[in-house]
């Protein structure tokens, strides 16, 4: 395999892991807030990173720059609708989980 | 947590805000890009128009509701819709005026040409239109609709 395979699968895997634990955060964590915190940094780094191994794959194709483009959209859309959607908690009135809460609100 | 005092005044935010402003005119030039390329490739006046829908969308989610639905007139909107359908079937049946069946583009041909394209691409640009407009207006009715639950029984007290 040359270096740009392995860096391909290399990028592939650790996106796939970030995107995990972005799963993982989103049933394991306890309200909104936390929630919209791991959905928003991991989720936002796998994706990126899975598209980035996409563009590699790519080549020098013109698909190469709709991946780029696509990308630098994901780092700039995805943090704002977490902060919209934590915003229009804390609109709501939703009070955010603390460690004394131990049921949390499942 | 001015949501509890008065349901409906909207705070805007100025990163939801700046964030809007800059993606809003790629998200539509996307949607044209998916409308055009509907002939040939995965898209069309479908997906493009669900596209262009989200931009108002999006500008409701930084402007607030209120003043997106001022902005936006409902007979705009409401035209948009029936000038989508009016296009589609003027392409249509200006075919079966010609002497042929419906949506048979090549008949064009005679007034200009590549009449195919065009006609493809015209007739997604209505769908397109048809599309966003119900897009908005949906959208536009489920907001409204928490809006006169709420209302409603102050008004009358």
């Amino acid at each position: 395999m040359t270096p740009t395979e392995w860096a391909i699968v290399a990028l592939a895997l650790v996106g796939a892991f970030f995107g995990g634990v972005a799963a993982v955060g989103i049933v394991r964590l306890p309200d909104v807030y936390t929630r919209a915190h791991a959905a928003s940094k991991s989720d936002t780094l796998g994706a990126v990173l899975t598209i980035s191994a996409a563009a590699l794959a790519l080549q020098t194709d013109l698909s190469t720059i709709k991946a780029v483009f696509l990308l630098a959209f994901m780092f700039l859309t995805n943090p704002t609708a977490a902060h919209a959607i934590a915003r229009a908690a804390q609109d709501q009135g939703i009070e955010p989980w603390t460690a004394g809460d131990e049921e949390g609100e499942r | 947590m001015s949501g509890e005092d008065r349901p409906g005044l909207y705070v805007e935010s100025t990163i939801i805000m700046t964030t809007v402003r800059v993606v809003a005119p790629f998200v539509l030039t996307f949607a044209l890009f998916v409308m055009f390329h509907g002939a040939n490739s995965p898209g069309g006046g479908f997906q493009g128009g669900v596209i262009a829908g989200s931009v108002i969308m999006m500008l409701a989610f930084a402007y607030g509701i209120d003043s997106t639905r001022e902005w936006v007139d409902v007979r705009v909107v409401a035209t948009l819709a029936s000038g989508g359908v009016l296009l589609f079937a003027a392409i249509g049946l200006g075919t079966i005026l010609l002497g042929g069946n419906f949506l048979e583009y090549h008949l064009y041909e005679r007034f200009i040409s590549h009449a195919t394209a065009y006609g493809i691409e015209l007739v997604e640009l209505g769908i397109g239109g048809i599309v966003a407009s119900v897009v908005i207006g949906l959208f536009f009715l489920l907001a409204a609709g928490y809006g006169h639950a709420v209302d409603t029984p102050e008004a009358e007290e």
